[in-house]
């Protein structure tokens, strides 16, 4: 295919969309001579160029379209259902012949031109529905349409103010009321200052291939790995410890731009569910108004793509399942136009995407009673589970609540597929429900994929990657445990994990075998018995891969880095348990491991339902009433284990003071430090000795709370004040000793002012190490 | 190369029957490859080891942003891994990269096609599958290495 060919591909292909999107605004203001120009202009390029290039018939339906948008734009033809129908039904079949054109480099059989000369009898049925007398709906249709313009027309006449300036738009039908113009006017106003003109962006942009965007990414990653070795081999040189800090800054502007470049806003994908929800409500039979919020929100071009089905997924979803029909809404009581809501917004390095219905919400009995049916539970655990539990339920492969199975949604293969899709690019999906009121489907997205967080372990003297989002915990057995911790079943090694066994793979043993003779060997032929062990410290990290849970034995654990994946020759890849590699901060390489292949090429089976959700009522006790016990001055004080993020151990000197009230800089953000007990005044007259921070959320900041030790993790138990029966607030029973429990949300949040006078301060710090 | 444009400057006259290579040294035998598909020498260098790796695999290259695998040409012919550093000859073939690892990179040699004997029949199958002919120079014979026949790719399939 020669350049031409496909520039105009890329063109016509961009062109269509942006008419799709016009062309269901239009349903909605079908006056709207703007939206008609843009669609015309859609068209007419295509017609333009298809007779250039010679594809005839691409050329005759542009030109049949051409002429239908002619009439309207110029208001001799007024934008009906049917005719926006007969439009979305051109632009289906231009698509299916430039997909034709891609795939062969021509137009495809003639025999379809059949269709094509139906579709063009079509276009001018539409054009001249007088001429159509035959056809009973083409005579009705348009004249319907009017009427209910001329209604509209009514009502909005008496609300606007009739000195509406009129822009310069082309003239509005003649058949129409002076009323009904100023309304357009008004309609096609509020349009332009609502939404920016999109053609008026294009001539700033530049198109860039995909794979040189990558290559730059690779070479800015490069980059950063010369300048970490010029910042270590320079270390004594002030003029140069100077420039090559410019170029550290330099470098890392780069390489945020370069990220930028690949971002697009979530609206590209977003696009095209006005049509399918168009399409979907007419099949259905229901009444649906989409919102689209937060469509600027801006997300990896990979990611987006990769995030596209399983949107779709979700909203045939909602159509079919969430939102009633509408004689069903109105004997409920609810508007008989279902609302369904997609947005997006970031939060905390992620991006999140909502699916939301105002419709029937998921019954939590029936997906018990479906679960149980299908025995994806037992009974006797589904009476244990919350609510919330059960409706996790539906993401289990073959769950499917559609009583029928129509053509839209209902195979069985249903939200299981949403969430590998999600979690295969390191996403996660929720999903919320009530019943009567509706569900909200939540989509947490990473913002980039080339980037993944990954903690690096030590094993046979080298790094590897894992990544954070298997990662369920860390394990440390020291060395005089190490026999009686690891318990063994026949060669089998395991761990007690609170109670459960978790089946262990020793990392080193795996990869020193050279072949497999089947799954099981990495284990099993391996010494059977804890005293070949050496006598030194291991790591557990304890990973959930696509459900299966093990223990991985580790030599020694580095630091969490975020780490640029790049791929693997296809000879490497085959041995089954890297899923590519990665260079680490200090230059050296890591191979990043795939937990999931690990798993399978150790035999390690895939956990029933049943513990997965044991583990997750742990967890979800855990959060309830476990505590850190801390000492702070001789007095001990527990703080809700839910709400710990990190235990920080800080130099007393990285305290720093805004009027009286003690602050920690971390990670570039401020957190306010309590020090009821007074420990850091006691730490001061010790400098040298680290000071340990609790670092908690409360509500949506964090907080910092200055202890002296960490004692213990324990569960705590409800007091009940004598002759009340209820619970005392603020304390607990923790090892058998009346705790008080740390009120976070009594910590002063700190003056915002105070938070911006701190940033310039740090930053003019480092601008003066930077000139020292 | 750069290095590469100077040499072939230097050359004089037509030169449709002589080709370039540069030879490289593996234990004690020299072998040549052809510098058209030589990218780059990175010299005195440690590759990455990947554990469970097909035997001829000699380790990871962090090469430009690309992370290349690498043939070792020592475990290719079954000699004993050498303790120390070693060279890395970027390759390219067919437009995927590799590197070559081998004990150390010599010389630029002319070297002309009349020189060029096939491989002789009596070699092993597996070395008629990586070997490409040999060459005749007056201090000895220099086998001819063929990128193509090298590629991780294809040693991979072969394996």
């Amino acid at each position: 295919m020669d350049d031409l060919t496909r520039e105009f591909l890329i063109e016509s292909q961009e062109g269509l969309d942006r008419m799709e999107r016009c062309l269901t605004d239009l349903e909605e203001r079908p006056g709207d001579t703007n939206l008609l120009s843009d669609i015309f202009r859609s068209v007419h390029t295509i017609k333009g160029t298809t007779g250039f290039l010679g594809f005839k018939r691409l050329e005759k339906l542009a030109h049949a379209g051409e002429n239908l948008l002619g009439a309207l734009r110029d208001g001799k033809l007024s934008a009906s259902q049917p005719v926006i129908t007969g439009l979305l039904q051109l632009l289906d079949a231009l698509r299916s012949i430039l997909s034709i054109i891609e795939s062969s480099g021509l137009e495809g059989e003639t025999d379809e031109e059949v269709n094509d000369s139906e579709l063009i009898a079509l276009m001018h049925e539409l054009q001249h529905p007088g001429d159509a007398l035959h056809s009973a709906t083409n005579v009705n249709r348009p004249a319907l349409v009017i009427e209910a313009n001329t209604t509209l027309t009514h009502t909005s006449a008496k609300a606007s103010p009739p000195a509406l300036q009129e822009p310069d738009t082309a003239p509005p039908p003649p058949s129409q009321s002076a009323a009904a113009a100023e309304n357009d006017a008004l309609k096609s106003e509020a349009a332009e200052t609502s939404r920016p003109r999109q053609s008026a962006a294009s001539e700033s942009t530049l198109r860039v291939d995909i794979t040189l965007l990558n290559r730059m990414m690779n070479l800015v990653g490069e980059l950063v790995l010369t300048r970490n070795q010029i910042l270590q081999a320079t270390g004594a040189d002030p003029a140069f410890t100077m420039l090559s800090r410019r170029l550290d800054m330099v470098t890392a502007d780069l390489r945020e731009s370069v990220m930028k470049a690949r971002m697009q806003p979530v609206s590209s994908v977003f696009s095209k569910f006005p049509r399918i929800v168009r399409d979907l409500t007419q099949l259905l039979n229901r009444r649906v108004k989409l919102v689209l919020e937060g469509q600027e929100t801006e997300l990896d071009k990979s990611l987006l793509e990769a995030i596209k089905d399983p949107l779709t997924h979700a909203v045939r979803n909602s159509l079919d399942h969430g939102i009633e029909p509408p004689e069903k809404r109105i004997a409920l009581g609810k508007d008989p136009e279902g609302t369904l809501k997609l947005r997006a917004y970031q939060e905390s390095g992620h991006v999140i995407i909502e699916v939301s219905d105002d419709g029937g919400g998921i019954s939590v009995e029936k997906v018990r009673d479906k679960a149980i049916e299908r025995s994806l539970i037992t009974a006797e655990r589904a009476a244990h589970l919350s609510e919330r539990e059960l409706l996790q339920l539906i993401f289990l492969p073959g769950f499917s609540t559609a009583a029928a199975i129509t053509n839209v949604s209902g195979r069985g293969v249903g939200m299981d597929v949403v969430r590998t899709n999600v979690e295969k690019i390191g996403g996660k999906v929720e999903i919320d429900s009530r019943p009567g009121k509706g569900t909200t489907l939540r989509l947490r997205i990473p913002l980039t994929l080339a980037i993944i967080p990954a903690l690096i372990v030590r094993c046979l003297g080298q790094s590897f990657a894992l990544p954070q989002g298997v990662l369920s915990e860390l394990v440390h057995i020291p060395p005089e445990r190490i026999s009686s911790a690891i318990e063994w079943m026949e060669g089998a090694p395991l761990y007690r994990l609170r109670g459960q066994l978790l089946p262990l793979i020793f990392l080193d043993r795996m990869l020193s075998e050279r072949k497999p003779v089947n799954g099981h060997a990495a284990i099993a032929t391996h010494t059977p018995d804890a005293a070949s062990l050496p006598q030194r410290d291991h790591f557990i990290a304890v990973l959930d891969a696509d459900g299966r849970m093990y223990g991985l034995v580790v030599d020694g654990l580095a630091d969490p880095e975020e780490i640029v994946v790049k791929p693997l020759s296809t000879v490497l890849k085959s041995i089954g348990i890297y899923s590519g590699a990665t260079v680490l901060g200090n230059g050296d390489l890591a191979l990043i491991l795939d937990p999931g292949a690990i798993a399978i090429r150790a035999g390690v089976s895939l956990s029933t339902v049943q513990e997965d959700i044991e583990i997750l009522e742990e967890e979800e006790d855990a959060m309830k009433s476990r505590f850190l016990l801390v000492e702070a001055a001789q007095r001990r004080a527990a703080v809700p284990l839910g709400e710990v993020l990190r235990i920080e151990r800080i130099p007393v000197s990285r305290i720093e003071y805004i009027g009286y009230r003690p602050v920690l800089n971390f990670e570039g953000q401020l957190l306010p430090v309590e020090d009821s007990a007074g420990v850091l005044a006691t730490a001061a007259a010790n400098p040298d000795l680290p000071l340990t921070i609790v670092v908690c959320r409360e509500g949506n900041r964090q907080v910092g709370i200055a202890v002296g030790n960490v004692l213990d993790v324990a569960a705590g138990n409800d007091l009940v004040e004598a002759g009340t029966h209820r619970a005392a607030a603020g304390v607990t029973l923790l090892n058998d000793h009346v705790t008080g429990i740390v009120d976070l949300g009594a910590i002063e949040p700190l003056p915002l002012a105070a938070q911006a006078a701190s940033s310039w301060q740090s930053s003019a710090n480092s601008y003066e190490e930077t000139l020292a | 190369m750069t290095g590469k444009k100077s040499i072939a400057l230097r050359k004089d006259g037509p030169s449709a029957k002589m080709m370039e290579i540069c030879s490289v040294h593996v234990g004690s035998t020299l072998f040549g490859v052809p510098i058209t598909h030589i990218l780059e020498i990175v010299g005195n260098t440690h590759p990455h080891a990947v554990p469970l790796a097909p035997v001829f695999v000699g380790g990871l290259l962090h090469y430009r942003g690309e992370v290349l695998t690498t043939v070792s040409m020592r475990q290719l012919l079954g000699l004993p891994a050498t303790e120390g550093r070693q060279d890395i000859m970027v390759l390219e073939n067919k437009g995927s990269c590799f590197g070559l690892l081998v004990d150390s990179v010599g010389e630029v040699l002319t070297i002309s096609a009349a020189d060029r004997e096939p491989n002789p029949s009596i070699l092993d199958t597996r070395r008629q599958e990586i070997f490409a002919g040999a060459c005749k120079l007056p201090q000895g014979l220099l086998i001819m290495l063929d990128p193509e026949r090298l590629d991780p790719m294809r040693l991979g399939a072969a394996a």
